[in-house]
């Protein structure tokens, strides 16, 4: 496959707390591929938005490298590292918190272009600004350039965050819960419209999410990795993640989700979790993380060692000792062996 | 207080237990607990009074769950704080009737009655849990000394029989009884919290419990064990519950009646099958619509509904939802359509309601009709 263009490699962060030191993430390795989707879901805390800061150069990680175009982040010299900051852009959760609540929307818009130099002068700036209301489906953009966040809905919000990324013609966008806080019918439309970026201009996307139906839709031509604690536990296709997850706890996650659909969701098969407490980073289980709340739970291998990700099927990605022993016959290493590796 | 073991029905007017539920939902002779007629509730706002309720009827039976569902802004959370009298003080009911009926089979009209007498309503009759983002927990008093002062102010006093029906409930929703009524509500993750505020509001055996966003902003898996603990609750327990949530997937989950909100009327009210099943408000068609399935080896197309919201300042005239609506005619601009009964209790104002169908090619091309701006 040709070269990704980012490349996340054992990305691991530690950050020091009051209660002792955590890891938020731990030996994280992903690639993006141009116009790729990859979505990023787990629950709360189990470190999506440490990935993000860190891919978006906006935090260092402890180990491990993310590389971008095959150069290391860490490695770029200042000019580098600007351009760097322009090909890649974040949309946040909160469209409150991202836009200054006493600029115009043609104010937010016209202020990148205009410091980086890709509009000369006003006019120009303008036009450009209208361009990009379009693009996020803001119409007529006359309507909007001279509106405050304030007059805005959360949606039509939300969509100036997309445009505002789009203004510096990002190769990258790291979208973190950029759907999370709208409604429904928002939502969808939301979704349509990253996915026109993504289809029509070929931008690749990091796409953070708590919610495994908006994966489905969003990144379903993509890869889904599933993060638990901080750790990577699948990663595959999403098509087939979800239609078939593997991972233990992949498999609760989507048997959890209750749907729109009253006869569906109330003959839904659940699977019962050993136990609902999430572990604390600051004391993780031993063995492998996920072990105290897992229904396949086997003494003796899995409170023994972490189970490492490893391919179980072709492109199908699984960190979980069971799953691992069915589908490949083996583990590929004895805990015995492990240990002593770890060791 | 009675153990929540010992009381699977309601005792109607002579004392009788009658059950108020069977195995597919309430009892079709179930009596209305609550009935709301008319119903106006309006904001203070710098520029005059903002209707947030807008003539809601409804009727709910003893045992039903209902679920109150609508986007963001649409009034659900105003008319569930309306119902319980709890409404901040730039807001007024500006007209309507609300009567409860009490365990005991008396009739109460519930805006008029004076405090003394909602008093001893509250907890007792019906509760509310909040919004689960804002808990109404305060993270500095023990989750002990919140059963306990809530039931001495309610008239109990015996803190040995208070902790026995705490520590009970607590189990009920899934929780270590005794490590969590010892702890202090910043000890808990916000799942748990929220499975503790249902515990509390069920302490003195409301016979209505309103829960307001009862899994929004929590975990997935958390959302699960909570749409489990309150189907096991109402299993095991007999009362009735209006929830108000956006997600309609927990309408889906546990409601036997589903009411669609939109710019503060009620626009659909139905049994939860035929809503889903077979909507009949332009609205609601476009909410399903747009939910993402999980289930299923295919890629399903979602369509949005065009534009947003109303701002409530500024209502459409005539339907207010018709500058977004696919099937408005000259008539949906002029005449706001009342909401008609078109199937045993399915309810809908719209006037083409014959016309829709959960089809979604309609959506495709509709221009947003541009809403003029109110003189003010
Ligand atoms: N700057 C920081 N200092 C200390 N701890 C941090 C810091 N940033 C994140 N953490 C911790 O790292 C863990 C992972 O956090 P992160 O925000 O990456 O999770 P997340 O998956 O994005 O969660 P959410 O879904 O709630 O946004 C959490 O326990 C968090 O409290
Ligand atoms: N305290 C208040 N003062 C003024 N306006 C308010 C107040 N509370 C709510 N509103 C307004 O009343 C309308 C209805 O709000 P409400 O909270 O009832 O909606 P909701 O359906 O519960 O929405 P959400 O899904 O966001 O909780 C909104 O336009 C809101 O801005
Ligand atoms: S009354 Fe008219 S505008 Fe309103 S929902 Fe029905 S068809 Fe649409
Ligand atoms: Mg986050
Ligand atoms: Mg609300």
């Amino acid at each position: 496959m040709a070269e990704p263009l980012m490349a996340l490699q054992h990305l691991t962060r530690q950050f020091d707390t009051r209660r002792g030191k955590i890891t938020a993430v731990d030996d994280v390795s992903l690639a993006l591929h141009p116009a790729e989707i990859l979505c990023l879901v787990g629950e709360s805390g189990s470190g999506k938005t440490t990935v993000a800061r860190m891919a978006a150069g906006l935090l260092k990680p402890s180990a491990g490298t993310v590389e971008f175009e095959g150069k290391d982040l860490q490695k770029l010299s200042k000019d580098e590292f600007k351009e760097y900051r322009k090909a890649v852009q974040i949309v946040h959760q909160d469209p409150y918190a991202s836009l200054n609540p006493v600029h115009t929307v043609g104010e937010t818009l016209s202020a990148p272009l205009l410091h980086h130099k890709l509009a000369k002068g006003r006019r120009e700036a303008t036009r450009r600004v209208g361009e990009l209301l379009e693009l996020v489906d803001l119409r007529p953009a006359e309507n909007f350039i001279t509106k405050y966040p304030h007059q805005l809905s959360g949606g039509q919000r939300q969509r100036i965050s997309v445009a505002r990324a789009m203004a510096l013609n990002p190769r990258l966008i790291i979208a973190d819960e950029a759907v999370s806080m709208v409604d429904v019918s928002i939502r969808v439309s939301l979704l349509n419209t990253m996915l026109k970026l993504r289809n029509d201009l070929g931008v690749t996307f990091l796409f953070i999410t708590h919610d495994l139906a908006v994966v489905k839709y969003f990144g379903w031509e993509g890869h889904v990795g599933v993060m638990y604690v901080g750790k990577l536990i699948e990663y595959g296709p999403t098509p087939k993640v979800i239609g078939r997850p593997l991972q233990p706890y992949t498999r609760a996650l989507a048997a959890a989700i209750p749907e729109a659909d009253p006869d569906l969701t109330r003959s839904k098969e659940k699977l019962q979790l050993r136990s609902l407490d999430i572990p604390s980073l600051t004391n993780l289980p031993g063995g492998c993380v996920f072990h105290p709340r897992c229904p396949y739970f086997e003494e003796g291998l899995c409170d023994i060692t972490m189970p490492p990700l490893v391919e179980v099927a072709p492109d199908r990605h699984v960190a979980c000792h069971i799953v691992e022993r069915e589908l490949t016959g083996q583990i590929i290493a004895a805990p015995a062996t492990r240990q002593a590796a770890a060791d | 207080m009675t153990s929540t073991d010992e009381r699977p029905t309601t005792p109607n007017a002579q004392g009788d237990p009658v059950p108020t539920r069977d195995a597919t939902g309430p009892r079709p002779d179930a009596p209305v607990v609550l009935r709301v007629e008319d119903l106006w509730v309006e904001y203070r706002t710098e520029r005059g009074w903002m209707q947030a309720v807008r003539g809601v009827d409804l009727e709910i039976r003893a045992g039903e769950a209902v679920a109150l569902i609508g986007e963001s802004g649409s009034g659900k959370s105003t008319l569930g704080f309306a119902l319980q009298r709890m409404l901040v003080r730039s807001a007024r009911v500006a007209r309507g009737k609300v009567t409860y009926r009490t365990r005991d089979g008396k009739t109460v009209d519930l805006l008029n009655v004076d405090d003394k007498q909602f008093r001893q309503l509250r907890w007792r009759e019906f509760s509310m849990v909040f919004q689960a983002a804002q808990n109404s927990l305060n993270p500095v008093i023990k989750v002990s000394d919140t059963f306990q002062e809530t039931a001495r102010a309610h008239g109990e006093h015996n803190k040995g029989r208070i902790q026995e029906k705490a520590l009970e409930l607590l189990r009920k929703v899934q929780l270590d009884g005794d490590r969590v009524y010892n702890a202090y509500p910043h000890e808990l993750s916000g799942g748990m919290r929220q499975r503790v505020s249902i515990a509390l509001s069920l302490l003195l055996d409301p016979q209505l419990i309103i829960l307001d966003e009862p899994t929004t902003a929590l975990d997935i898996i958390t959302q699960r064990a909570i749409i489990d603990v309150i189907r096991t609750l109402r299993d095991q327990l007999d009362f009735t519950m209006i929830f108000i949530s956006h997600d309609l997937s927990l309408a889906a989950e546990l409601a036997d009646k589903v009411v669609t909100m939109y710019a503060g009327e009620v626009v659909e009210d139905g049994p939860v099958r035929d809503v889903f099943y077979q909507p009949k408000h332009p609205y609601t068609v476009g909410l399903l619509n747009a939910v993402p399935p999980i289930t299923g080896e295919d890629f399903t197309p979602l369509t949005a509904i065009p534009g947003a919201t109303p701002n409530l300042l500024n209502i459409p005239s005539g339907c207010p939802f018709h500058p977004r609506c696919p099937y408005r005619t000259d008539i949906c601009s002029r005449q706001n359509p009342p909401l008609v009964e078109i199937a045993p209790a399915h309810y809908v104002a719209c006037h083409h309601h014959d016309q829709v169908t959960k089809e979604p090619e309609i959506w495709e091309h509709i221009e947003v009709e541009e809403v003029a701006e109110a003189a003010v």
